[in-house]
């Protein structure tokens, strides 16, 4: 366990200490801001986006967990696999007491890690900054949704990181890692609007499952199916990521 | 003796037929061990077996006592190593770089990180990134970091590459003096044949994979002038030079 923790604890320095992670944080933020900016152009020429305090960060969430935010994460897994692998940096920590088990596990902590600071950083922003521009509309309930929304949506980004934390283990090149996530993200993406009926068959068409949460009518059964189809690839993609980065001779 | 390393029947072969083949060998407490061979005798390979960075297709290391690929974490506990080339993270100053080895170890602490860096002479750098030392600096800071933990053996791959003369003194006097004030074992492995003689004080000759040979550096230099002598009557007498 000890080895574990100094492995996060690790991982998360080097993190902050790269100021990549920093700018990353700072651009999902500018991005809401825009979004506000937009919006509220529109609404002064007569354009109603956003009636109520809370459909903004929600829509706002919408729209990264499909573009920046998978985006952002790919970078980072990269760069604590692939990109350890290519700097020959990883055998600095496979040298010391501690397992692989452990150091992967703590790879994939530190990269939730960022994805939860980066999503609760965006959800806190959008709240505040809708909450500014329509204080009245804003209730407890609202508040709720927002947060539940946020939170789930770390799973099928999770799912995604796994995925190229997988592809990392199997090539040396973190750039070829990078464009091969990206085709493989716009090929799911466009897979799952072609074979509708089959879309939950795509890791994609889960990125929008927080809309699942938040809805009026009750969709329990569509839940449980998304969040078990989920787990599957996620314990498929990290067993397979693990039995690469275990057998890798460096 | 206590036995640190024990390594039986290690065989592993690469695609091109290189690799190490059927290597037995024992290191004992105190030892400061000497991997001699030319380039591409399987020195490397031998390591990084032994630090669990690679998997050897049969055979098996132990350290301490404990087998490197079922108890991983026991074995590297007293162990400190520099494999291939002294590595840091660039965009770390040196203090970082070991503040971040220091937290797998309990008895490491600023003052410790401080102490290792004074003993390999970069201390007036310890604040400064790694991307802007020098080959030799970087050498010294990957020293440092094999040191850091007080290990009980130190694993290194060619640790007087990039030094300068002053350098190859300075950690050639330290290894010294760990092995004698603390029993620290040391296995080496170096191009540099002077140095070799000068630290080390049992021998071990690699050729094309295969162990030729292992002896007291007192006995080589009762019966050779010099150890690059042996060195060279040893892999005569497996057919080459």
């Amino acid at each position: 366990m000890g080895g574990y923790k100094a492995s996060v604890i690790n991982e998360l320095d080097k993190m902050y200490k790269k100021k990549k992670m920093i700018v990353i944080l700072i651009i999902s933020v500018v991005v809401i801001l825009i979004g506000k900016l937009i919006s509220f152009g529109m609404s002064t020429v007569g354009v109603g986006v956003f009636k109520e305090s809370t459909v903004f960060p929600i829509s706002v969430l919408s729209v990264l967990s499909n573009t920046l935010l998978p985006l952002f994460t790919a970078l980072v897994a990269i760069d604590l696999f692939a990109g350890e692998f290519s700097h020959n940096t990883m055998k600095i920590t496979l040298t010391r007491p501690v397992s692989r088990f452990k150091l992967f596990t703590a790879k994939i902590t530190a990269i939730a890690f960022f994805v939860l600071i980066n999503l609760l950083s965006v959800m806190v922003l959008s709240t505040i900054v809708s909450s500014i521009c329509n204080f009245s509309s804003i209730t407890l309930v609202g508040i709720t949704r927002i947060v539940i929304s946020y939170i789930v949506t770390l799973l099928p980004i999770m799912v995604l990181a796994l995925v190229v934390v997988f592809l990392s283990n199997i090539f040396k090149s973190g750039t070829a890692v990078f464009f091969l996530s990206v085709l493989l993200y716009l090929v799911c993406f466009v897979m799952g609007r072609i074979f509708a009926p089959y879309s939950s068959l795509f890791i994609t068409s889960m990125l929008d499952w927080h809309i699942h949460w938040v809805s009026d009518a009750k969709l329990l059964w569509k839940i449980t199916r998304e969040f078990l189809i989920m787990l599957g690839y996620g314990i498929i993609f990290f067993t397979a990521g693990f039995y690469l980065f275990d057998k890798r001779d460096l | 003796m206590e036995k640190v390393i024990e390594i039986h029947g290690l065989t592993k072969t690469y695609k091109n037929g290189r690799g190490i083949k059927n290597l037995n060998l024992e290191i004992y407490k105190g030892d400061i061990f000497g991997f001699l061979g030319p380039n591409g005798s399987g020195k490397t390979t031998a390591m990084k077996i032994m630090t669990g960075l690679m998997k050897a297709d049969s055979g098996e290391v132990k350290l301490f006592g404990y087998n490197i690929v079922d108890q991983y974490e026991k074995a590297m506990e007293r162990v400190g190593c520099i494999i291939e080339t002294a590595e840091s993270y660039p965009y770390l100053t040196a203090y970082e770089n070991l503040k971040l080895f220091s937290r797998y170890y309990k008895n490491v602490d600023d003052n410790r990180i401080n102490e290792v860096l004074e003993l390999t002479g970069i201390i007036k750098y310890r604040n400064e990134k790694a991307k802007n030392f020098s080959l030799g600096m970087k050498q010294r800071l990957g020293l440092s970091a094999a040191i850091l933990s007080k290990p009980d053996l130190v694993i290194l791959d060619e640790p007087l590459n990039s030094l300068d003369i002053e350098g190859m003194i300075e950690i050639r006097k330290l290894i010294k003096r760990l092995a004698e004030t603390e029993q620290t074992t040391f296995f080496i492995s170096s191009h540099l044949i002077h140095d070799v003689e000068l630290t080390c004080t049992r021998i071990g000759i690699l050729y094309e994979g295969k162990l030729l040979n292992v002896d007291n550096m007192q006995n080589i230099l009762a019966n050779y002038a010099t150890l690059e002598n042996y060195f060279i009557s040893e892999v005569e007498k497996n057919g080459r030079i």
